[in-house]
């Protein structure tokens, strides 16, 4: 109990609030489990519930495995040897994350179907009339394909970043040993960086459980999609609720399994000494088999999307007013930022801690709250809106006294829509800044508070500064999913108030996919404008 | 009596076993201690447990009859004045040699802060590396930092973590010479754990054998040559002709 007590400290009285208002909204659905079922859930779990689960496994493990396969041997060809246009893939490799699934699926149906690019060049110019059904990628595979080329840099980006700081001495010494660089790969590369690798495949699973977007364009059937049908079908939120509880246990289930994967090792390193991987030089057909894999991946991911869209943007040009776009860049970036912000410095209140208190408690908690992230955008929706008019109904005496007119106030300001994404987005941001106090370890800290520096300057002069590429990383990728996010924004969003996704997603749902276009490029600007911008902060390459 | 240990005990969470088992010493003023051990033996426990770093279950600490654990008391590591060398260093990578050095030295005034630096810059004879980042020096020099940004605020205490391991054997001999001096030249009483008698011999005033978390055999390292492990006398008196130097 006294050492219990001894921890107790504005880090984790601080922790406790940030996890409680976090984990409150999970709580909604978890209670929603035991209300009485009605006849439309008895149904769905009699008829459909075992397919939407065989759908979504499919789904994620097939996506699992690839994007694992594609980010961990981009991740060790990058980190590992030089070949042409290394520097410029190193960062162009992430760019596919800015093109969000639901634009990367309507632009390759537009590529791909009956009058796009590909068939009617085929027809033109080579008289050419295939089977249209062999073009056909509104199916499962199409799905994974799609997941897969913009989900990958989930995996790329945590697996590098891991690989080229921390992994020198191991990898050197596996050579020393004699080992060639296949078996260097299998038998250290993929052990040593095996947290990062589950990490960011993870997240890419989590992305799929939650995307809405493609599968409701392609018309295939899984929770989500169950999800939104029950809920504005047929009008059924307690059934709706009942789902996300299914796919909150599917969730709990990946969750226990990463644990089990990670292993029960602390991953902090051997040494503290930060050594970068020196680069082995490729020649002849290596080098233009590196370069051309990168390129095939960043054009598939990146350049063939990017100019299908321009082609339709100037084929729309002029049809939406420049400053009502305007508008929606501002409001998009405004909230992005805000909410990127503010889940940042969360992440590294509760990781910092995690690292602090000893004991079980401790280290499940934030696990808990990332769970947030698990919970479709939907569901989280009706738990914001509920807590923020039961907080409103709270203050209306204070929102009197202060003459304020209405007696709703925060729920139909921004606030709500930034708690929503907080809650839903936490998890990107707490993932890369807990696998950077990993990575730091505890020494630092400890040296620090021996020269008589207290917790929380040591935090600010050390732990911050360290965490530099985390902080960084950490913000980029919460900026970027909060860009593309659609249905919390949709339902939450304050009256009169666009951003750049919804009224992408708007134009597609009404079949104007040449409109979307140029919504779609915007978002899919800023975010690689974001990447380019702090991608000089990340990591400097070594001289 | 400079810093007392009574009856301490630990053990890691989630083990049965305990680390450290009814530790008790008492260290003068100035005296280089060395605790000599087989991995696992509870060395390191030791120091983690002198900085703060861990908290024992039982036992009593204090330094120059200031407690820094009982039952009631735990002083956190900030606070205790207890400089530490890690094993592999800890140098803030993003901060110079200065930067380093001047980390704990926040109290000083700036005038005196330069002052400082430059002592103990020339006791580790680094003048010209100041501008100089950790990743651009040996492991003797990032060695010789790691000691003078711990002794840089004149702590009561410095503790060393196998100070030797991570450096080459020509080097090893060099460094425990250099290091005797710069710790008496310092006059700071010093514990080091390491796993070699070599190091323990050249440096110490007095070696502690631990053995699977208990005192196996305590004296002066002339008393220990060639004996085989006894019993440990529960106190040893120190020779009363020692010279007590004072702050």
């Amino acid at each position: 109990m006294q050492r219990r007590l001894a921890n107790v400290n504005m880090w984790t009285v601080s922790a406790a609030i940030i996890m409680i208002l976090l984990f409150l909204p999970n709580l909604t659905i978890v209670t929603g489990i035991f209300s009485p079922a009605n006849e439309n859930w008895a149904h769905m779990k009699e008829f459909v519930l075992g397919s939407f689960i065989k759908t979504s496994l499919i789904l994620i493990s097939t996506t699992a495995l690839l994007t694992i396969f594609i980010g961990l041997s981009l991740a060790w060809l990058i980190a590992q040897y030089q070949f042409p246009l290394r520097k410029f893939l190193k960062w162009a490799l992430i760019l596919p994350l800015s093109i969000p699934p639901f634009i990367g699926a309507y632009t390759y149906h537009g590529i791909v179907n009956y009058t796009g690019v590909i068939q009617t060049t085929l027809r033109d110019r080579f008289e050419m009339n295939l089977n249209p059904s062999f073009f056909d990628i509104m199916n499962l595979p199409g799905a994974i394909f799609i997941y897969t080329m913009f989900l990958y840099p989930y995996v790329y980006t945590i697996t590098r970043i891991f690989l080229s700081q921390q992994s020198a001495s191991l990898i050197e010494s596996a050579r020393m040993l004699g080992k060639g660089p296949w078996r260097t790969f299998f038998q250290v590369v993929i052990p040593i960086s095996r947290v990062s690798i589950i990490g960011g495949a993870s997240l890419v699973v989590l992305e799929v459980l939650n995307d809405y977007g493609v599968v409701k364009y392609f018309g295939i059937q899984t929770f989500t999609t169950a999800i939104f049908q029950t809920w504005f079908g047929l009008g059924d939120i307690e059934s709706s609720i009942k789902l996300a509880a299914s796919l909150m246990g599917f969730v709990i289930l990946i969750l226990m399994i990463e644990k089990l994967l990670r292993g029960r090792r602390q991953y902090s390193y051997s040494t503290t000494k930060v050594r970068p991987l020196p680069l082995i030089e490729l020649k002849g057909w290596k080098a233009i088999t590196a370069t051309g894999y990168g390129l095939l991946i960043l054009s598939l991911g990146f350049f063939i999307p990017i100019i299908q869209l321009i082609d339709w943007m100037f084929l729309t040009l002029g049809t939406i007013p420049m400053g009502e776009f305007l508008t929606y860049v501002k409001n998009s970036v405004t909230v992005a930022g805000i909410s990127a912000f503010a889940i940042i410095v969360f992440a590294l209140i509760v990781g910092n801690f995690s690292r602090l208190v000893h004991g079980k408690v401790a280290k499940l908690l934030p696990k808990l709250t990332i769970l947030g992230y698990s919970i479709p955008g939907a569901v989280i929706a009706v738990a914001v809106v509920t807590a923020f008019i039961a907080l409103d109904r709270f203050l209306a005496p204070l929102y009197q006294m202060l003459g304020v007119g209405t007696t709703l106030v925060l729920s139909v300001s921004l606030t709500m829509l930034i708690s929503a994404y907080i809650i839903r987005f936490f998890a990107i941001g707490y993932n890369s800044i807990e696998s950077g106090y990993d990575k730091i370890g505890t020494d630092f800290r400890d040296a620090s508070r021996l020269l008589g520096v207290g917790l929380t300057k040591t935090f600010f002069k050390v732990d911050v500064p360290m965490l530099k590429g985390a902080i960084i990383s950490g913000y980029i990728l919460v900026f970027i999913d909060i860009l593309k996010e659609i249905p919390l924004t949709l339902i939450l969003r304050p009256f009169n108030f666009d951003t750049l996704s919804t009224k992408a997603f708007q134009y597609a749902s009404d079949e104007k996919i040449m409109e979307a276009s140029q919504a779609s490029l915007l978002i899919v600007g800023i975010s690689a404008l974001a990447i380019v911008i702090f991608y000089k902060f990340l990591e400097k390459e070594p001289d | 009596m400079f810093i007392s240990i009574q009856n301490v005990c630990f053990s890691y969470p989630n083990t049965d076993r305990s680390a450290l088992d009814q530790f008790s010493m008492n260290i003068e003023k100035g005296e280089v201690i060395s605790i000599l051990g087989r991995s696992g033996s509870g060395k390191s426990t030791i120091l983690r447990l002198l900085a703060g770093l861990e908290k024992p279950t039982q036992g009593t600490m204090t330094i120059q009859n200031e407690v820094i654990f009982d039952g009631k008391t735990f002083l956190q590591p900030e606070k205790r004045g207890i400089g530490m060398v890690f094993q592999d260093y800890a140098l803030f990578p993003h901060m110079t040699v200065g930067e380093n050095i001047l980390f704990g030295l926040f109290q000083m005034k700036k005038a005196e802060k330069k002052k400082r630096l430059a002592e103990v810059l020339e006791l580790v004879e680094l003048q010209d590396y100041e501008k100089r980042y950790p990743h651009q020096l040996s492991g003797g020099q990032q060695q010789r930092v790691a000691i003078a940004r711990a002794i840089a605020p004149n702590p009561h205490l410095i503790l060393l973590d196998e100070p030797f391991s991570n450096l080459d054997a020509e080097l090893q001999v060099k460094i425990r010479k250099d290091l005797r001096e710069i710790l008496k030249k310092a006059n700071i009483t010093s514990i080091f754990v390491t796993h070699d008698e070599n190091d323990a011999h050249a440096l110490a005033d007095r070696i502690v054998k631990l053995k699977d978390g208990c005192i196996d055999m305590i004296g002066r390292p002339c008393d220990l040559l060639g004996i085989h492990p006894q019993p440990a006398p529960q106190f040893v008196p120190i020779q009363e002709t020692r010279e007590l130097v004072s702050v």
